[in-house]
C-alpha cells in the first residue's frame, strides 16, 4: 500500500510517564485513520510527533516518504496541523490569517491569493473573510481553522479533536467537511474520544489507551473482537463494583466490568440468561434499576480492551 | 528562515498596530511621565545653580577665591555667580530666591591665614534646596583642601540663610556643622546628591575636616598649620592662593556631571524614562513565542517548514525594531517638547541600539525562566524595576556604593553613557558604555535563547 504516513514504535515520555509508548501505524493515500482514546491517552502527544512539533525518544515517522523530525521541513511541507485548540489570530482577519501562513509555506503571490479564495469558499467563510477572527463565533474559529490546516494543501490532515466545545450544529458541519476532504482523496488522521465520530468518519481506527495502541482496525473489525457477544447493561442500586464481579459467574457471561452505577456484561445468548444475571446482581446485595440489551459499539470495544469506559 | 522571520515580523507588526497597549507602553506612558517628572523637579535643584559671593575681605586669598575659583565654575557653565557687598544682602537674595547659595568671605580672612590663625569660609544655604548647598559646599571644601595642603587652615562654615545673625549664635551652630566638612555636614544637608559633592571633595577633605574645625574653634591657636606660619611671606601666601585658585575649583564639573549623571535634570528623566519603559517595550516581543504558546498559535508555527530560529527570529527583530522605534521618538520628543539634550546624534545612537540589544538580552533570559506570557510579563516587570532602580532611572545614584550598583545594571550604563556623551561629544565616548551595554546582551541573550529552544521541545 501507498502509505502517506507510516509511523513505527514511535515513544515518547514527560519524565516518569510514558505518554506514547511504542505505537505503529499507518495511514494510506485517501484514508481517513482515527486514534481513538480517553483523555490522556496520548493521541495529541502522538499527533505532535507526526506534525513535527514534538521530538520523539525513540521510533521512526515517514511522511510521503520523507524523514519526519522537528528540522524535518521537506517533510512538513506534507502535512496540514489543526490543533486541539484554536490556532488563529483574533485580531488579524480571516483572509489575513490565511495569507499569514501560506506565507510561512512560502507560497507564491499568485497562487496564494487564488489558493486562500478557495480556501474562504470550502469552510463558507468568504462573506466575511474580512472580519477580524475574533469577531466569529464559535463554528466560525473552528472552520477557519481547518481552513488554514488545508492551506497548502497538504497530503496528510491532522485533526486533534476539532469538535470539542463545539456546538452540535457546528460540530455536523465539521464531520461534514472532513467527510468531503476524504471525497477529495486527501488523508486524514483525525483524534477524537467521541466513539460516533470515529464510527462515522474513520475507514480505520487505532484504539489508544495510556500511550499504548490496544487494537486496530475498521469498526467492524474492532467490534467483532467482542464476537458475536450481546451488551448487556444495568443500571444496579447498591455496589456496582460487586454486583459486576457476580455477574461473572454467570454462564455464558465474557466480561463484565462496572461502570459507574452500572455493570457492563458482554456475554452470549443475552436472551435467556438475563434471568441469571439478575439473580446473580441480588446476591452481591444490590437490586437491578434497569437493564439495556444491544449490539456491541466501540465504547463495549474499548471497554472491553482496556477494562475502562471511554468517557468518564 | 530569514524570509520567515521577516513574515512573523510582518504579522505582528499588524498584530501591534492593532493593539493599543504596546503602543501606551511604548510611547504614551514614558513620555507622560518625563513631562510630570519635569514639572516636578523644574525649579528645583539644577545641576546649574545661582550662587552669590560676599567678599568682605579683599585679600589674596579671598581673590584667589573670587578671581579663580568663582570664574572658573562660571566658566565651566556649572553656575552663574553674583557678587554682593554684605552678608544681609546675599541672605536676603537667597531668602528670595535669587541665589540658592553664598559664599562669604570675612573680613580679615587673608589676614588671619597669613596670621596662622585660621581663617574661616562660610556657606549660606537655602535649607530647601539642598543640591545647590551641596554644591557651594563642595566648592568652598575644595578650596579650603587646597589652602590646607599647603599648611594653611580653613574652616569651612555652613549657615542656613533662613536663620538671622549670621554672627552670633547662627556662627556657633554654623561652626559644629562646618566642624564635619565635607561628611557630616553633607549627612546634614541630607541630599541625594551629596555623593556628588563627597566624592570631589569629602574624602581629602575629611581628612582635614577636624583641623579646620580646630582652627576655626580655637581661633587659630590650635592648628596644625599655625606654628610655622606666623612669620610666613606674603610672597609666598599670594603664591599659595594662586595656585589655589589657578586649580579650579576641586570638584571639578566633569566629576560631578559623569559621577552624578546629572545630565541636566529633563535629559536625565527622559533617558532614563525611555530606557526603563524600553525594557517593558522589549518583552513584548522577546516572548512573543510564548504568547503564540498561549493563543495556541504556537504548534501552529512549528508545524510550519520554518524551524523555530525562525520564530524566534522574528520576535527578536520585531522586539529590535519597537525598541529603536521607542527610544528614538522618546528622544526626539523630548528634545522638541521638554528641551532635554540627549547629546550628539552619533554617540547617542550607538547607546541606543547597544541598550535595545542588552534589554533584549536581559529580558529573553528572564523570558525563558517562565511557562506563560503572563508569568513571563510578571517576572520580567520585576526586573526591570529593580535594574532601573539600581541604575537610577528615577534618581541619580551618586558615586558611592549606589553608584557602584547602577554598574550592575544596563540602565545605570545607558545614562552613565550619555553622561560621558555630555563630556565628550565625540561619539567613540559613548564605547565604553555601549560596550558594556553589548557584554550584558550577550551574556544573557545566549543562554536565554538556549533555553527558550529547549522549552519549545
Ligand atoms: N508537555 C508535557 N509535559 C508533561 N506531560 C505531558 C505533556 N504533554 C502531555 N503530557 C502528558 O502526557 C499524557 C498524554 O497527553 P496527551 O495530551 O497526549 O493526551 P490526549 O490523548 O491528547 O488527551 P486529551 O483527549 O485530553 O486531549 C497526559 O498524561 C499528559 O498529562
Ligand atoms: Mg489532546
Amino acid at each position: 500500500m501507498d502509505a502517506v504516513l507510516q509511523c513505527t514504535g514511535l515513544r515518547r515520555a514527560f519524565g516518569e510517564l510514558k505518554a506514547v509508548d511504542d505505537v505503529s501505524f499507518e495511514v494510506g493515500a485517501g484514508e481517513t485513520y482515527g486514534l481513538l482514546g480517553p483523555n490522556g491517552a496520548g493521541k495529541t502527544t502522538a499527533i505532535s510527533m507526526v506534525a513535527g512539533l514534538l521530538a520523539t525518544d525513540g521510533g521512526e515517522i515517514l511522511v510521503a516518504g520523507e524523514v519526519m523530525t522537528p528540522r524535518a521541513s521537506a517533510a512538513k511541507r506534507h502535512v496540514g496541523l489543526v490543533p486541539q485548540e484554536l490556532a488563529i489570530y483574533p485580531d488579524l482577519t480571516a483572509r489575513e490569517n490565511l495569507d499569514f501562513f501560506a506565507r510561512l509555506y512560502g507560497m507564491d503571490k499568485g497562487g496564494r491569493a487564488n489558493r486562500i479564495d478557495r480556501v474562504l469558499e470550502v469552510i463558507g467563510l468568504a462573506d466575511r473573510a474580512g472580519d477580524r477572527a475574533g469577531e466569529y463565533s464559535g463554528g466560525m474559529k473552528r472552520r477557519l481553522n481547518i481552513g488554514i490546516g488545508l492551506l497548502h494543501e497538504p497530503r496528510l490532515l491532522i485533526l486533534d479533536e476539532p469538535t470539542v466545545g463545539v456546538d452540535p450544529q457546528s460540530r455536523n458541519s465539521i464531520l461534514a467537511s472532513v467527510e468531503d476532504l476524504a471525497t477529495d482523496g486527501i488523508s486524514v488522521l483525525y483524534t477524537t474520544h467521541y466513539m460516533e465520530e470515529a464510527e462515522r468518519l474513520c475507514d480505520r481506527i487505532g484504539v489508544i489507551d495510556r500511550g499504548r495502541l490496544v487494537a486496530e482496525g475498521t469498526r467492524r473489525e474492532l467490534v467483532s473482537r467482542i464476537g458475536e457477544q450481546d451488551v448487556v447493561r444495568m443500571k444496579v442500586v447498591g455496589d456496582a463494583s460487586a454486583a459486576a464481579a457476580a455477574c461473572e459467574s454467570v454462564e455464558g457471561v465474557g466480561s463484565s466490568d462496572a461502570e459507574g452505577d452500572e455493570v457492563v456484561c458482554l456475554m452470549d445468548a443475552a436472551a435467556g440468561r438475563l434471568p441469571a444475571l439478575l439473580a446473580a446482581v441480588g446476591t452481591s446485595g444490590a437490586s437491578v434499576a434497569g437493564v439495556q440489551v444491544r449490539e456491541p459499539d466501540l465504547e463495549d470495544v474499548f471497554l472491553h480492551l482496556t477494562g475502562n469506559a471511554l468517557r468518564d | 528562515m530569514f524570509a520567515a522571520a521577516l513574515t512573523i515580523l510582518r504579522k505582528d507588526a499588524k498584530l501591534r498596530l492593532r493593539d493599543r497597549s504596546v503602543w501606551v507602553f511604548a510611547f504614551v506612558v514614558p513620555l507622560a511621565l518625563t513631562y510630570v517628572f519635569s514639572l516636578v523637579f523644574t525649579g528645583q535643584d539644577e545641576f546649574r545653580f545661582t550662587a552669590g559671593v560676599v567678599d568682605l575681605d579683599g585679600g589674596p586669598v579671598a581673590e584667589g577665591f573670587t578671581d579663580g575659583v568663582v570664574p572658573a565654575l562660571v566658566e565651566e557653565g556649572l553656575a552663574e555667580v553674583t557678587a554682593f557687598g554684605d552678608e544681609v544682602a546675599a541672605r536676603r537674595a537667597i531668602e528670595e530666591e535669587e541665589i540658592g547659595a553664598a559664599w562669604v568671605i570675612p573680613e580679615g580672612f587673608s589676614e588671619q591665614i597669613d596670621a596662622g590663625e585660621g581663617g574661616e569660609l562660610t556657606v549660606l544655604v537655602n535649607p530647601d534646596r539642598s543640591l545647590t548647598g551641596q554644591v557651594a559646599l563642595g566648592v568652598a571644601d575644595g578650596f579650603a583642601t587646597r589652602i590646607d595642603r599647603a599648611g594653611l587652615a580653613v574652616a569651612v562654615v555652613i549657615a542656613a540663610a533662613g536663620e538671622v545673625d549670621g554672627d552670633g549664635a547662627g556662627a556657633g551652630a554654623g561652626g559644629g556643622a562646618g566642624a564635619g566638612a565635607g561628611g557630616e555636614a553633607d549627612a546634614d544637608a541630607g541630599a541625594d546628591a551629596d555623593a556628588g559633592a563627597g566624592a570631589g571633595a569629602g574624602d581629602e577633605a575629611d581628612a582635614d575636616a577636624g583641623a579646620d574645625a580646630d582652627a576655626a574653634a580655637g581661633a587659630g591657636a590650635g592648628a596644625d598649620g599655625g606654628e610655622h606660619l606666623g612669620d610666613l611671606d606674603p610672597a609666598i601666601l599670594a603664591e599659595v592662593a594662586q595656585r589655589a585658585a589657578e586649580a579650579g575649583p576641586l570638584i571639578s564639573v566633569d566629576e560631578l556631571a559623569a559621577a552624578d549623571r546629572q545630565l541636566d535634570g529633563t535629559t536625565y528623566l527622559a533617558a532614563g524614562m525611555a530606557v526603563f519603559f524600553l525594557f517593558f517595550t522589549v518583552t513584548f516581543g522577546v516572548t512573543g513565542y510564548l504568547e503564540e504558546r498561549q493563543q495556541g498559535t504556537l504548534p501552529r508555527l512549528l508545524a510550519a517548514p520554518i524551524g523555530i530560529s525562525a520564530v524566534h527570529l522574528g520576535k527578536a527583530l520585531g522586539a529590535f525594531a519597537l525598541g529603536l522605534v521607542s527610544m528614538t521618538v522618546l528622544a526626539v520628543a523630548s528634545a522638541t517638547v521638554l528641551d532635554a539634550t540627549w547629546g550628539p546624534v552619533g554617540g547617542v545612537a550607538v547607546l541606543v541600539v547597544a541598550a535595545v540589544i542588552a534589554a533584549l538580552g536581559v529580558m529573553a533570559l528572564v523570558g525563558s525562566f517562565a511557562n506563560t506570557a503572563e508569568q513571563a510579563g510578571n517576572l520580567q516587570s520585576v526586573v526591570a524595576l529593580v535594574l532601573g532602580l539600581a541604575g537610577g532611572v528615577f534618581f541619580p545614584m551618586g558615586a558611592g556604593l549606589l553608584g557602584q550598583l547602577a554598574l550592575v545594571s544596563p540602565h545605570g550604563w545607558f545614562l552613565r553613557g550619555l553622561g560621558d556623551l555630555a563630556g565628550d561629544p565625540a561619539w567613540t565616548s559613548a564605547l565604553p558604555a555601549a560596550g558594556a551595554l553589548l557584554v550584558f546582551g550577550l551574556v544573557t541573550a545566549v543562554p536565554g535563547l538556549l533555553r527558550m529552544q529547549r522549552g519549545v521541545r
